[in-house]
C-alpha cells in the first residue's frame, strides 16, 4: 500500500478515533459463548457506564413497554434473561459506533446507516438459511453492520477526495471502491482492515471488513460470513435500502451462491421479512441519542 | 355470562392415551365467554375440539367472531391453529394477539408459516376467515362490551405473557408458562465471581418482580398457574425451564389472596393417578390453613365466575 499524504490523513483519522470500547470486543467475545454467566454479562456491560445506559433505555423503551422502570442491569438480566441482554448489548455497542453523524460529509449519515444495518440484517438471514448454529447469527449480523466501516475516514478526513471518487465512480459507471482506489490509492476495505487492526479486532468480522469485495481472493477460514456479506451488501445496493456512496455495484459471481450454498432466487422472496427486520433493528437508533 | 372452559391443560406435547383420560392429554387452550364475546386463549392441540364446538354452538346465531390471545409462541400453544375450524368458515373475524421475541419472526409468519404446504395441506392464504394478528406487550386493553384485558410479561425462556380478565367486577388470570424470579447472580460469598452490591441488588430484583406477579393476580376469583412439576423434581433439574412447582404456586396464590387455584400445565409424564393423588396431597395439605379453593385442572371443566 503506497504511503502518501491521503494516507497519512487516513491514519490520523483513525488514530483520533474513539477506540472501540473494551466492551465492544468483549461483548463479541461473550456473544460468541453459549456458556456466557449473568455475572460476566453484568460486568463486561458495566465496564461502559454509556452502553449500560442504552441497554437500559432500550429495555424500557417502546419496544418491552415494561410497565415499571427497569434501573439496573440485573434487574434487567433477572427480567429478561442473559440471551436477550446479551443481543441489546451487541447491537447497541455496534451500531453505536456507527450512528455518529459529526462529520459526515460526502456520505449522508442516514443512508449509510441503513445501508449498514441491511447488509447486517441481510447476513443473517443468510447465516440462518444455511443453518449455521445460532450463537454466530450476531456474528453475521455484527460483520454486515461493520463490513463499510472504512467508510467512515474516507468520507471525514477525506471528505473533498472523497466527492471525487464517488464522482468518479458516477462518471465511469464503475463500483465505488475501485474509483476510491484510482483517486485516492486505497479503498474502504483497506481503511476498515486498518480500522480492525486498531480496535484488535480479528478473525471473521476483520475479514468480512477486508474481503467483501475480493471474495475470490480471500484464503481464510471464514469464507462463509464474507460471503454473506458480499452477498448481502450486493442485495441492498441493488434493492437500495440505504445507500453507501456505490451505484454501480459489482454482481456477485453465480459461484458465489453455490459456495454459499443459498440460490440467487432466494433473494427475491426476503424483500418484505427484510423490511420488517430492518423496523425491528431502528429502534436502536431512535434511541441513540 | 362469564366462565372460562378448559378444552387443553397439558404442558409441552400431547398425550392422548389410557393415562390422561381425567386430566386430558390436549396442550393449552381455554375459552373464556363475557356474555356475548368469545375469547380464546392459546392454540394448543386442545382448539381443534373448541373449534368443532364454537362452529355447532356459534355459527347458528351469526358469523364468528373471536379474539386469540397467546401466552406465548411455543409449540404447545400454537399447533392447533390450523385445525382451528372457524378459520375455514368464511365471515369469520379473528384477532390473534401475543408477544413475540425481539429476535423473532413476526407474530403472523410465527402462527401462519405452520399453514404452509411443508406443514399442512392449506397454505394460509386460502383461509376463509378474516384473520388479523398484533404483537402485544405489557398493556391494557378494553375490548369492548365491558371486557378489559391486561397482560403481564412472566417468567419463560421467551417472552411470554400473563392475561387478566376483567368482567362484570369478576377477574381471572393466567400464569403459565411461568418460572419465579431467582437472582441468577452467585450469592454464596465464597464463589469467586460474588459480589455483594450485585448478590443484593439480585436479591432484591427477584422478589420485587415476584410480588409484582403476584400483585398482578392479588385478589382474583380465580388463578390459572402453572405446576408442571412438584418443588423436589423442580429443584433436582428443572430450574431455568420456565415452570413452576406445586408449592410454589399454592404459597403465591395464598400469599395473594387468589379465590381459587386452578393446576394447570400438567407434565406430559404425569399420569391421571398421580395427578389426583397430588391434587388430593395438596387440599388436604391447606385444608384449615387457608381459604384458597383448589383443583387441578381437568379437560371439559367450566368455571363460571
Amino acid at each position: 500500500m503506497p504511503v502518501n499524504n491521503n494516507i497519512l490523513k487516513i491514519q490520523r483519522y483513525i488514530g483520533s478515533m474513539p477506540s472501540l470500547p473494551t466492551s465492544v470486543a468483549k461483548i463479541m467475545e461473550i456473544c460468541n459463548n453459549p456458556k456466557t454467566s449473568p455475572i460476566d454479562l453484568d460486568r463486561v456491560i458495566a465496564l461502559d457506564p454509556v452502553l449500560m445506559g442504552k441497554v437500559l433505555k432500550l429495555i424500557n423503551s417502546a419496544y418491552y413497554g415494561l410497565q415499571n422502570q427497569v434501573t439496573s442491569l440485573v434487574r434487567a438480566i433477572i427480567m429478561l434473561g442473559v440471551n436477550t441482554v446479551k443481543n441489546l448489548a451487541l447491537s447497541t455497542a455496534i451500531l453505536d459506533k456507527l450512528a455518529d453523524k459529526s462529520g459526515f460529509r460526502a456520505l449522508n449519515m442516514e443512508g449509510f446507516w441503513r445501508h449498514s444495518l441491511c447488509v447486517g440484517v441481510v447476513a443473517k438471514m443468510i447465516a440462518k438459511k444455511k443453518g449455521v448454529e445460532p450463537q454466530r447469527l450476531d456474528e453475521f449480523f455484527a460483520a454486515g453492520l461493520l463490513h463499510d466501516i472504512g467508510k467512515i475516514p474516507l468520507n471525514n478526513a477525506l471528505a473533498d477526495e472523497y466527492i471525487r471518487a464517488m464522482g468518479l465512480a458516477d462518471h465511469e459507471r464503475i463500483p465505488l471502491h475501485l474509483a476510491e482506489k484510482r483517486s485516492i490509492d486505497i479503498d474502504h476495505a483497506e481503511v476498515g482492515s486498518m480500522i480492525a487492526e486498531a480496535w484488535h479486532l480479528d478473525g471473521p468480522i476483520a475479514d468480512a471488513i477486508r474481503y467483501h469485495h475480493d471474495v475470490a481472493l480471500y484464503e481464510g477460514k471464514s469464507a462463509d460470513i464474507v460471503m454473506a456479506v458480499a452477498v448481502a451488501d450486493y442485495y441492498a445496493s441493488r434493492e437500495g435500502i440505504g445507500f453507501s456512496g456505490c451505484l454501480y455495484p459489482e454482481k456477485v459471481a453465480p459461484e458465489i451462491f453455490d459456495r454459499l450454498g443459498v440460490p440467487k432466487a432466494w433473494l427475491e422472496e426476503i424483500d418484505a421479512a427484510v423490511a420488517a427486520e430492518i423496523e425491528k433493528a431502528s429502534i436502536f437508533l431512535k434511541i441513540k441519542s | 355470562m362469564f366462565s372460562v372452559k378448559i378444552w387443553g391443560d397439558r404442558g409441552s406435547m400431547p398425550v392422548p392415551g389410557p393415562d390422561t383420560v381425567v386430566f386430558g392429554g390436549n396442550t393449552s387452550c381455554l375459552e373464556v365467554r363475557c356474555g356475548k364475546r368469545l375469547i380464546v386463549i392459546d392454540a394448543g392441540s386442545g382448539i381443534r375440539s373448541l373449534g368443532d364446538w364454537i362452529v355447532r354452538n356459534d355459527l347458528k346465531n351469526g358469523p364468528i367472531d373471536a379474539d386469540v390471545f397467546l401466552t406465548h409462541t411455543h409449540w404447545d400453544h400454537i399447533m392447533g391453529f390450523p385445525m382451528f375450524t372457524p378459520i375455514y368458515v368464511p365471515g369469520t373475524t379473528i384477532r390473534i394477539r401475543g408477544p413475540v421475541n425481539f429476535e423473532d419472526e413476526t407474530l403472523e409468519q410465527i402462527i401462519g408459516s405452520q399453514l404452509s404446504y411443508r406443514y399442512w395441506p392449506v397454505r394460509q392464504d386460502e383461509l376463509a376467515a378474516k384473520i388479523t394478528y398484533q404483537s402485544l406487550k405489557e398493556t391494557q386493553l378494553d375490548l369492548g362490551d365491558g371486557v378489559v384485558v391486561k397482560t403481564k410479561y412472566l417468567n419463560h425462556p421467551v417472552l411470554c405473557l400473563g392475561y387478566r380478565i376483567e368482567y362484570e367486577g369478576k377477574a381471572f388470570v393466567t400464569a403459565y408458562d411461568h418460572e419465579p424470579f431467582v437472582n441468577l447472580f452467585p450469592t454464596d460469598p465464597t464463589d469467586p465471581d460474588y459480589d455483594a452490591a450485585i448478590a443484593e441488588e439480585g436479591n432484591k430484583a427477584a422478589k420485587e418482580e415476584n410480588e409484582r406477579i403476584e400483585s398482578f393476580y392479588g385478589g382474583v376469583d380465580l388463578l390459572i398457574h402453572d405446576t408442571q412439576y412438584s418443588a423436589k423434581e423442580y429443584n433436582a433439574s428443572k430450574i431455568g425451564w420456565g415452570h413452576s412447582s406445586f408449592e410454589y404456586a399454592i404459597n403465591a396464590a395464598h400469599r395473594a389472596r387468589v379465590k381459587r387455584l386452578l393446576l394447570f400445565h400438567h407434565d406430559p409424564n404425569r399420569s391421571d393417578a398421580e395427578l389426583q393423588e397430588l391434587e388430593l396431597f395438596y387440599q388436604e395439605k391447606i385444608c384449615g390453613k387457608s381459604s384458597l379453593r383448589l383443583d387441578a385442572s381437568r379437560e371439559g371443566m367450566t368455571i363460571n365466575l
